[in-house]
């Protein structure tokens, strides 16, 4: 064994207590000297945010409360894992990866029931030394600086291990799937793919046809995978993306239907089924899914309003106005005092009330929503505020709508396929064109203000221009133009004056930003390469 | 009277037997508690027949599932050496008993694709039941041969009886009762070795008497 037990943390997540007794005792056995044991995934949790664990061996099946997959999810949501702490399900599943399989938050590693003391010892030093091998990469990547990954993965490579020369080109794919240099992923994909059929490597090349647009060339991948695997969830996954990008949500929903049925507990997969189902107007599957999600979701940190106030509205579409209002009850018995919830049952019972013709009731209703949406307003969910906006529209108030509407798509200007949502309501209930007026105008202010900033940068007053770009970035946070154009500037500027080390951790902090929202690899290559080169710089000369 | 659904009834009875065996094996750790060391023999027999029980339940659930297309493996690469570590750790409880030596044999870095979980446990049988017909000695050993990786099962037994040296493992031998030899172990190894696929090459196996010590040899080969 390489991994000294003596100096790790230890987590033993186990409701059965001779289970957790017997694995103690290995550990132990083995030199651990620090176990801490939760019977629950309640206890885990709170175990998980007083000590900083190296090791989480976390049982699958916990009768009550949680499940592992759940603890797993919260842990890293709630960042309490360390990033390079491992995780091991444990299971008595013989295919773990696929009847375990959720869209996102894989464990470190599977340990299968029954296992004995050189099994489990074996699972936990193997996860170890791996964890530790990729340990510089997983630490870029967890502090967003994704181009230095890159760098740490190519300088892995180079060090000619077979044993983690796949799982390295495999990262490696994905980092650059991640930045959106989609050439050197297929490149990758392509050269394992001539050496040898791995599935993961065919569904690669299927997400690289993906986000290239080749949307028949994709689904034509993900079919045939599924059709060689049909227990591969991932290639589901993607499949239902590619259909949902060439606007066939029908086809999307019965893929995702097959893949929900392979894997009923993944609360994320039933969440986007209800939603697919509800956008296809097919309500018996929008019902089902969302009330799988509402109890999946009950242990879960992916629990929400939205998907009670989803129930409540196919009832409602279903003629049931009563039923709906049984569901808004639910609510706002789950969620008290949480803002997006109390918004959501006042918009909701306002439609419930105008169906079921009482006025009075849906006045007030509607007050009550008005009177939210100027408290907490920017606070609650984009969706949300959608949704408010139609409603403030549908009683009335074009203003209020309109000025939602506006900073909606100001700062969401460069999100496809939330703009077409903003659009396609504008459409069905305000009107044609008027969605695309309001676009045009935000578009005009921006490449005003672009223009300013351009022209004040060329002049060479570099301070004027940043000042601009500084203020706009606060109103559109998510643009790219802007986002492109500060980082330039703030460069230009890093060259010109003395280097200092925040100066440059800032824009690296815009650069990630950039890669999160999307801007195309072949404009924020060149920029970190010049940024990095600074750095040395910075690092040579102090 | 209705047609009997027997595949799924019996899938069901697994999980249901399984369950119990859960409970079974609970029993038998806190029965373990009450013995100082060292423990009787016994005990470790008994957990290692529990695991063999549950080693083929899993087998049949599998098998349950692949015929309802709702099964398929997750082929990436692997370490050769840690599959036959994986196999030696599963073992490790039998072996500790004494009688019995397993050796495992293979090149350092040689690697295969393969579902490493399915192949591991399908080896665990195998080398399980050589255990149980040898006299001293099992080898596993693992070689490359052309476009495939060969996993061999040598032991210094009998040999295994004409009924399982067919060449078509499709066909399920009869239960021999007198030696209750009922050819699971190799029917389900034949059946997951056919889902490992590599351009028009499939995996299968073979039996023969040739071992170099004189008893059976089971061999599977992976392309």
């Amino acid at each position: 064994m390489t991994i000294n037990l003596a100096s790790k943390k230890i987590l033993i997540v186990e409701d059965q207590a001779i289970m957790r007794e017997t694995i103690k005792h290995i550990m132990v056995t083995f030199g651990a000297r620090h176990i801490i044991e939760a019977e629950s995934g309640l206890n885990a949790i709170t175990a998980m945010r007083v000590d900083k664990f190296d090791i989480v061996l976390c049982d699958y099946n916990l009768l009550r409360g949680k499940n592992g997959q759940q603890v797993l999810e919260e842990a890293r949501h709630l960042k309490l894992l360390p990033i390079n702490a491992i995780f091991i399900m444990v299971t008595g599943e013989q295919n773990p990866e696929m009847v375990l399989s959720a869209i996102d938050n894989k464990p470190d590693d599977y340990l299968i029931k029954p296992f004995n003391q050189q099994q489990l010892l074996i699972r936990i030093d193997r996860c170890y030394t791996r964890k530790k091998f990729l340990r510089s990469i997983d630490n870029k990547i967890d502090s967003g600086n994704l181009y230095q990954a890159i760098e740490c993965c190519e300088e892995l490579l180079q060090l000619n291990d077979k044993k983690m020369h796949l799982p390295l080109l495999k990262l490696r794919a994905e980092l650059a799937i991640k930045v959106g240099d989609f050439k050197s992923a297929e490149a990758i994909y392509q050269g394992i793919l001539q050496e040898r059929d791995i599935p993961w490597a065919r569904c690669g090349l299927g997400v690289v046809a993906f986000f290239l647009s080749f949307y028949d060339q994709a689904i034509e991948t993900f079919q045939n995978l599924i059709k060689q695997y049909p227990v591969m969830l991932e290639a589901y996954d993607w499949l239902v993306k590619a259909y949902e990008s060439l606007g066939n949500n029908e086809s999307a929903m019965s893929s995702l239907n097959l893949a929900v049925e392979l894997s009923p507990l993944s609360i994320l997969r039933q969440k986007k089924l209800a939603l697919l189902a509800d956008k296809t107007q097919n309500l018996p599957v929008a019902k089902k899914a969302y009330m799988a999600t509402i109890k999946l979701g009950k242990n879960s940190i992916h629990r929400s309003s939205s998907d009670y106030a989803g129930l409540a509205n196919v009832y409602l579409k279903s003629n049931a106005p009563n039923e709906a209002l049984k569901i808004v009850y639910e609510l706002n018995q789950q969620f008290r005092n949480d803002p997006e919830a109390k918004l959501r049952s006042a918009l909701l019972e306002t439609r419930i009330y105008q169906a079921k013709d009482n006025k009075t009731l849906a006045q007030q209703a509607y007050g009550k929503a008005f009177k939210l949406n100027e408290e907490f307003n920017r606070q609650v969910s984009r969706e949300l505020r959608l949704e408010m906006a139609k409603t403030f529209f549908l009683n009335g108030n074009g203003e209020n709508c309109d000025e939602i509407l506006n900073d909606l798509l100001k700062t969401n200007i460069d999100d496809k396929p939330f703009i077409k949502d903003i659009e396609l309501m504008c459409d069905a209930i305000i009107g044609e064109e008027h969605a695309n007026t309001l676009i045009q105008e935000i578009k005009k202010e921006l490449v005003d203000i672009n223009n300013k900033g351009v022209s004040l940068f060329q002049e060479g007053d570099i301070q004027g221009a940043l000042a601009i770009f500084e203020q706009a970035i606060t109103k559109t946070p998510n643009n790219h133009t802007i986002n492109l154009n500060l980082i330039k500037v703030l460069i230009h500027d890093l060259k010109a004056s003395q280097l200092a080390s925040e100066k440059i951790l800032r824009t690296q902090s815009f650069i990630n930003k950039a890669i999160e929202i999307g801007v195309p690899h072949s404009q924020l290559s060149s920029l970190q390469k010049e940024l990095t080169s600074l750095k040395e710089n910075l690092s040579i000369t102090s | 009277m209705l047609p009997i659904d027997f595949s799924a009834l019996l899938a069901s009875s697994i999980h249901d037997i399984k369950n119990s065996l859960g409970a079974l094996r609970a029993l038998l750790t806190q029965l373990e508690k009450i013995y100082i060391d060292p423990k009787p023999d016994e005990l470790k027999h008994l957990n290692f027949e529990a695991n063999r029980m549950n080693n083929i339940l899993m087998q049949l659930l599998i098998l349950y599932k692949i015929d309802l297309s709702q099964f398929s493996p997750t082929i990436d690469e692997h370490e050769v050496g840690e599959i036959l570590e994986d196999v030696s750790a599963q073992q490790s409880t039998l072996l500790s008993l004494g009688n019995i030596k397993l050796i495992t044999q293979c090149d350092n870095d040689l690697h295969c694709y393969c579902d490493s979980t399915l192949i591991g446990n399908a080896l665990c049988t195998l080398v399980n039941n050589a255990q149980r017909y040898c006299l001293t000695k099992v080898l596993l050993s693992v070689a490359k041969e052309g476009d495939y990786v060969v996993f061999c099962i040598e032991d210094d037994g009998k040999g295994y009886p004409e009924n399982l040296l067919t060449s078509d493992y499709k066909q399920l031998p009869l239960i021999d009762l007198a030696t209750g030899n009922t050819g699971l172990g190799l029917f389900f190894t034949d059946t997951i070795a056919q889902l490992h696929v590599q351009g028009d090459k499939r995996g299968f196996i073979t039996t023969d008497n040739n071992s170099q010590f004189g008893g059976a040899r089971f061999r599977l080969y992976l392309p």
